[in-house]
């Protein structure tokens, strides 16, 4: 859908990114993660157009018009705090060319579904943070724009906000939307997002559709009642793909059909087997190498 | 197109003209009218009046540009902007409201200033618009230029500069190698005066210089940009426009296209970075 040929962004010396060659895929809720600074805001102001490339080019393929409709929930919360909230939606349905008639019902709509509808004749500036994240979302939803573009949807939610967020995003991936949204918190990403791209210093360190990342490298744990320091040389010998960590024996690869083997001989040397597992990497796992 | 300029203009006007900004063009506007207007002191000219109401115009329009583009260039307006196809319909919507916010100053005054002031014929009140209308026009564009919203670069440097040497060469046209060549005479003395005499020496042969210099020319050419103003002043103390002097204004709202089409130029391909 969009289509990221090699796109640089400087700011006099500073490379906010450098080098970016990707696409964001059609009807994907694609994940931005990286550390502070990263450019996950720079990434995404390009796409929004509020600012152009140094170098490279950013086009829209598959779209009749020459860029597809867009809204946006910036990281900070900053809406004109002297208006009611429905009137500020009103305005934004205007913009976006939803007919006067349909106009009442787009906004009570975005309202209804953000959970926002009591707040419909408060001034913005008397929300709290939780409410004007979701007035975020709500302003963003209306006129059903091809493209969302979500700022770290959950920055500053207390967990019952997060749920709710988490679940508003799971609900718009369900009808279809393409999203992009930046994030810190890696559970909101394995939860929402089928596409992961992972920034550092302006570079794509990591891009993979999320249930792809998430079935490489299967492992199988076996969690002792002790740690396993004594038993550590024994089970090395058995296959230099077995890994200790504590009171955990990690079998990657070839050394997961010897599993039965390496019970065997914890049980002999005398260890209780508190647990058995079946394990993938997880996106800490994913994001920290890459990172590192 | 129309209906998202005019949701815009009405949402960047609402929020100028009821905020302390509004507030202080408002006052402002009620002492210029009470310092070139007093009620207690009569009549004023009709000239006076369309120049003064007209200057006052200019003048509060300008700086209603500048406190709408500051409007305009809160981030808080990202969620709108993006939602624009293009982002010349946000900066017509700016110049449009600095223009609406101007011209209700301008027409308070208008008509404060009419208590016990000049009578206008109908012949009159038509020569106004056209004056006042282009002046307003232009004094917005140039506002526009000096805000952050819209400069890239050096770009309100290299405007306003040229703008202040076309003035400086205005000034001398008719006769500007005399008039430079005096000032350079006039720094020459100064300076021998205080005892700088190579100074002194450099000013001289710059007065000289300046005596034979193409000068005259680029005067010339200063002068006749600045024509407009010159021929609707006349016009207004003639009592009205000649067929010549009819185009001023129209001159003038060109000179705002012109100046218009570089700034949506600069807006549309800088990136937007605004302030919360």
């Amino acid at each position: 859908m969009i289509e990221f040929n090699q796109v640089s962004k400087n700011y006099f010396s500073l490379t906010a990114l450098k080098d970016i060659t990707l696409t964001i895929p059609q009807g994907e809720v694609v994940g931005l993660l990286g550390p502070n600074g990263a450019g996950k805001t720079t990434f995404i102001k390009l796409v929004a157009g509020l600012i152009s490339p140094s170098s490279g080019k950013i086009t829209a393929t598959n779209h009749p018009a020459r860029w597809p409709s867009v809204g946006f929930k910036p990281e900070r919360l900053v809406f004109p705090g002297d208006l009611v909230v429905s009137q500020y939606l009103e305005m934004i349905a205007g913009l976006c060319n939803v007919g006067r008639v349909q106009k009442d019902n787009v906004v009570l709509e975005s309202l209804a579904r953000v959970n926002l509808l009591a707040a419909a004749n408060k001034q913005i500036k008397t929300l709290s943070k939780g409410m004007r994240q979701r007035l975020g979302l709500a302003q963003a939803l209306i006129g059903d724009p091809d493209l969302l573009l979500l700022d770290e949807p959950s920055s500053g939610l207390d967990p019952a906000g997060q749920e709710e967020m988490q679940t508003y995003i799971e609900e718009l991936r369900a009808a279809g939307k393409t999203i992009l949204m930046s994030s810190h918190q890696l559970h909101e990403v394995t939860r929402v997002c089928t596409y992961l791209i992972i920034l550092k210093d302006g570079r794509v360190l990591y891009r993979s559709p999320v249930a792809e990342a998430l079935t490489l490298r299967p492992h199988v744990a076996i969690q002792v009642d002790r740690p396993l320091d004594g038993a550590k040389p024994l089970l090395q010998m058995v296959h230099p793909n077995i890994v200790v960590e504590g009171s955990e024996v990690i079998l990657r690869d070839e050394a997961i059909s010897m599993r039965r083997q390496i019970l065997s001989i914890l049980i002999n040397q005398g260890y209780d087997i508190v647990k058995v597992e079946q394990r993938r990497i997880t996106l800490a796992e994913i994001y920290s190498e890459a990172v590192q | 197109m129309i209906r998202r300029i005019l949701i815009l203009t009405g949402y960047f006007s609402k929020a100028v003209f009821f905020s302390l900004t509004g507030l202080i063009l408002l006052i402002l506007s009620l002492i210029y009218w009470a310092i070139f207007f007093p009620p207690g002191q009569g009549t004023p000219d009709v000239e006076n009046y369309i120049i003064l109401v007209g200057a006052l115009g200019a003048g509060v329009t300008f700086m209603a540009t500048l406190a709408v583009s500051s409007k305009a260039g809160r981030m808080e307006n990202y969620p709108m902007l993006v939602r624009l196809p293009s982002r010349v319909e946000y900066l017509v919507a700016v110049l449009l409201s600095a223009l609406l916010l101007g011209t209700i100053l301008q027409f308070l005054v208008a008509g404060l200033a009419l208590i016990r002031g000049p009578e206008l014929t109908m012949a009159r009140v038509l020569t106004i618009p056209p004056l006042w209308g282009s002046i307003n026009l232009l004094a917005a564009v140039l506002a526009i230029h000096a805000t952050d919203l819209v400069t890239a670069g050096w770009s309100r440097v290299i405007l306003f500069g040229t703008l202040a040497v076309a003035l400086i060469l205005n000034s001398a046209a008719g006769s500007p190698d005399i008039w430079f060549s005096d000032r350079f005479n006039d720094l020459s003395n100064l300076f021998s005066r205080v005892n700088l005499l190579w100074f002194s020496d450099l000013a001289g042969n710059a007065a000289a210089w300046a005596f034979e210099s193409p000068l005259t020319g680029l005067a010339n050419v200063a002068g006749i940009i600045f024509w407009p103003f010159r021929a609707m002043t006349d016009a207004v103390f003639a009592g009205g426009f000649t067929p010549s002097q009819a185009l001023a204004p129209a001159v003038l709202i060109l000179y705002g296209a012109i100046l218009f089409l570089v700034a949506a130029t600069l807006f549309t391909s800088k990136d937007l970075d605004f302030l919360e």
